[in-house]
């Protein structure tokens, strides 16, 4: 059985700007995997461009066999993604949302309301489903957000920042939602974050990536006794030589 | 002073005027935009001024006692304006034998048999004997708000007869001719004056639609990307025209229902106009048999027309929007497309189109949001071929801007690309 992503030799320009410098990375079956870096490492530049949003400039990109860069439209039967602080129709209500999201996401024949419900159920939102998305705490919006990319049951879901700024109560919810996801459906998760502990606690595999290049790959453990740090914080300072 | 408010004050002027789009939006363009619509107007008002001076005077007289006072008469309107005096001819025979185009006139003064008797008498104090005669006046149902206005004249100049010789010695009638038939008592300057709503109120709910529509479409664009629901969107297994027509189909929606609710407001506005002036000068006018209210046909073309300069409007408005990051910017870009609304509106008001240059018609014509303005003009006059070859010419302004949209949809620039004042097109890394 092949990987659920492989990413190699990943090169994007924009203009005069190097985004992306020879990332490479592969992504097992069912695990979580982290991409960790700085602001402006190039963590969003390869999300975007693993999810078919944006064609590299050389390199390739396969999803469950699937060249992402040749086959995007393909790809995207396969995938679901959360947008780092993106938010729901205002003016739609949660429900009308999820509805209209299972619409567009799910696979033709598939139950909606069934989807829908099984979002709900993931998000616990009860009854507030109800109401206007514009209604909604930032942390509600975030549970419905990650409960959309996770109720079709993708093949991968790549999640970017999927708890940043939420409080830690929220946070904690969010992230016991994609373990048991991920725990009961087998679903493959990509996600990006900032957030050290977040990282530690979700993640089978991470990559550091600075300066558009990945610059460690292993697992959280296997990475604080190799550099011999407390944390993957520590751990990703020396590496990239700040400690 | 209050503490700390220079402080603020100086932060915020310079976060205001280092702001490029607040710049151009609030600076730039209505230092362009209002000596434009300053030079239209003075042209309007010389122009008028021109053809009035230019314009002769074409007198019927059909007095054939070929008395003193007829002749006083006479001799004064040639004082003051260029006459020329024709004989022994009906009204309809002056319409018929192309007179007043003959003779580079707008309107002709009818003196009829006897008037020179009566104002003899009246000279000889027999005061309720007066002289009539009967001004008949072009309208110009194309024009702009100077439709109409020549007649005063005339009645200005029988005035200060009256001043100078009698008081009440003429009195002066007023009809009109509207597409070469004769309205016996209906004044072409109240006329004009009662259609001037017209030719502003069109123009300016054309122009506060479009703006309107063009805000809330691009709202929608830029909120999506403001909010990350179009990324969202983009990943889905969806074709992505469909995602734009789904955008633009909406906005279709809207423009029908706006188009139909102009044209019902339209409709009820001519309809007051036709009661005022039917009580005005208390005669039963048909305006619709006169032509100066569309016919069936006529709406149905001017929907067309309003319909397709919405759309174009609002697929300009998506596309333009699209280059934005938010709302903010979605609205100040698309804000940049407003001179190209406000001027041919106001211009419009203000000109009769077909007395315009031609290179300043062809500019216009360029200006796909003139269209519906034209068209508003053109279907009063019967003139359909300028509203369909309008229509045809704003359709493919429309197919042409939905094509750059629906590349911009089918690439990676509707998320990457930002028009930035200044500079050329530039894409923008997110990390």
């Amino acid at each position: 059985m092949g990987f659920a992503v492989e990413v190699t030799s990943l090169t994007k320009q924009f203009g005069q700007i190097t985004a992306l410098n020879g990332v490479s990375f592969k992504i097992q079956r069912g695990e979580i995997f982290g991409l960790i870096g700085p602001n402006g490492a190039g963590k969003t530049t390869t999300i975007r461009t693993v999810c078919t949003l944006i064609k590299p400039t050389s390199g390739s990109i396969s999803i469950f066999g699937l060249d992402a860069v040749k086959q995007p439209e393909k790809t995207r039967e396969i995938l679901s993604y959360l947008p780092e602080e993106s938010g729901a129709y205002p003016n739609l209500t949660g429900w009308e949302y999820l509805n209209f999201m299972a619409k567009l996401q799910s696979a033709p024949g598939t139950n909606i309301q069934q989807t829908v419900a099984e979002a709900a159920e993931i998000c616990g939102l009860g009854d507030r489903l109800k109401d206007k998305a514009k209604t909604y705490s930032k942390g509600m919006k975030r549970r419905l957000l990650v409960a959309r990319s996770l109720m079709t049951k993708p093949k991968l879901a790549v999640l970017d920042e999927p708890a940043s700024g939420l409080d830690v109560m929220q946070a904690y919810h969010i992230r016991e939602i994609v373990k048991r996801y991920v725990k009961e459906h087998g679903v493959t998760v990509m996600l990006s974050s900032h957030n050290m502990l977040e990282v530690e606690f979700l993640c089978n595999r991470v990559a550091f990536i600075n300066k558009g290049q990945v610059v460690m790959e292993g697992e959280p453990r296997e990475l604080k006794a190799k550099y011999s740090s407390e944390n993957l914080e520590e751990v990703f300072a020396k590496v990239v030589g700040y400690a | 002073m209050l503490k700390g408010f220079s402080t603020i004050l100086l932060k915020e002027l310079k976060e205001l005027m280092r702001d490029p789009k607040i710049l151009i939006g609030m600076i730039v363009l209505p230092l362009i935009m209002f000596p434009v619509l300053g030079l239209v107007m003075g042209y309007a008002v010389e122009t008028a001024q021109s053809e009035a001076l230019k314009a002769n005077l074409l007198i019927v007289n059909n007095d054939t006692e070929n008395s003193v006072w007829t002749n006083n008469f006479l001799t004064y309107m040639n004082y003051s304006m260029n006459t020329v005096v024709v004989s022994g001819l009906t009204p309809q025979q002056v319409i018929e034998q192309g007179l007043l185009t003959q003779n580079n006139a707008t309107m002709f003064l009818l003196v009829p048999e006897g008037f020179g008797a009566n104002l003899t008498r009246h000279a000889e104090g027999d005061f309720n004997v007066t002289g009539s005669v009967t001004m008949y006046g072009v309208f110009n149902a194309g024009g702009g708000i100077f439709s109409g206005a020549g007649g005063s004249s005339v009645t200005y100049l029988v005035e200060t007869f009256n001043r100078a010789v009698a008081p009440d010695m003429v009195n002066a009638a007023q009809s009109s001719i509207v597409k070469g038939q004769i309205q016996e008592g209906v004044d072409s300057s109240t006329l004009g004056s009662l259609m001037m709503t017209q030719a502003i109120a069109l123009p300016l709910t054309i122009m506060i639609m479009l703006t309107y529509a063009m805000q809330i479409a691009a709202t929608s664009v830029a909120m999506e990307k403001e909010e990350k629901t179009l990324e969202t969107l983009l990943t889905t297994p969806v074709d992505r025209f469909a995602i734009l027509m789904g955008k633009v189909a909406s906005t279709i929606i809207v423009a029908g229902v706006a188009a139909v609710t102009v044209l019902i407001g339209y409709n009820y506005m001519l309809g007051s106009i036709t009661s005022n002036i039917s009580g005005a000068v208390g005669v039963n006018v048909d305006l619709v048999a006169l032509g100066l209210v569309p016919s069936v046909g006529g709406y149905a073309l001017l929907g067309v027309s309003l319909f397709f300069t919405l759309l174009s409007a609002l697929a300009l408005a998506v596309v333009m929007s699209a280059f934005s990051e938010n709302v903010r910017g979605a609205q100040a870009l698309v804000g940049y497309i407003y001179p190209l609304i406000f001027i041919p509106s106001m211009a419009l008001m203000y000109l009769d189109f077909n007395s315009l240059p031609l290179a300043v018609q062809g500019i216009f014509y360029a200006i796909p949001y003139s269209h519906p303005i034209i068209a508003s003009r053109a279907v009063v006059t019967g003139d359909y071929l300028t509203v369909i070859l309008g229509i045809i010419y704003v359709a493919v302004f429309t197919i042409v801007i939905m094509y750059v949209a629906s590349r911009l949809f089918a690439t990676e620039k509707i998320l990457t690309a930002k028009l930035a004042v200044g500079k050329k097109w530039s894409k923008k890394p997110n990390e």
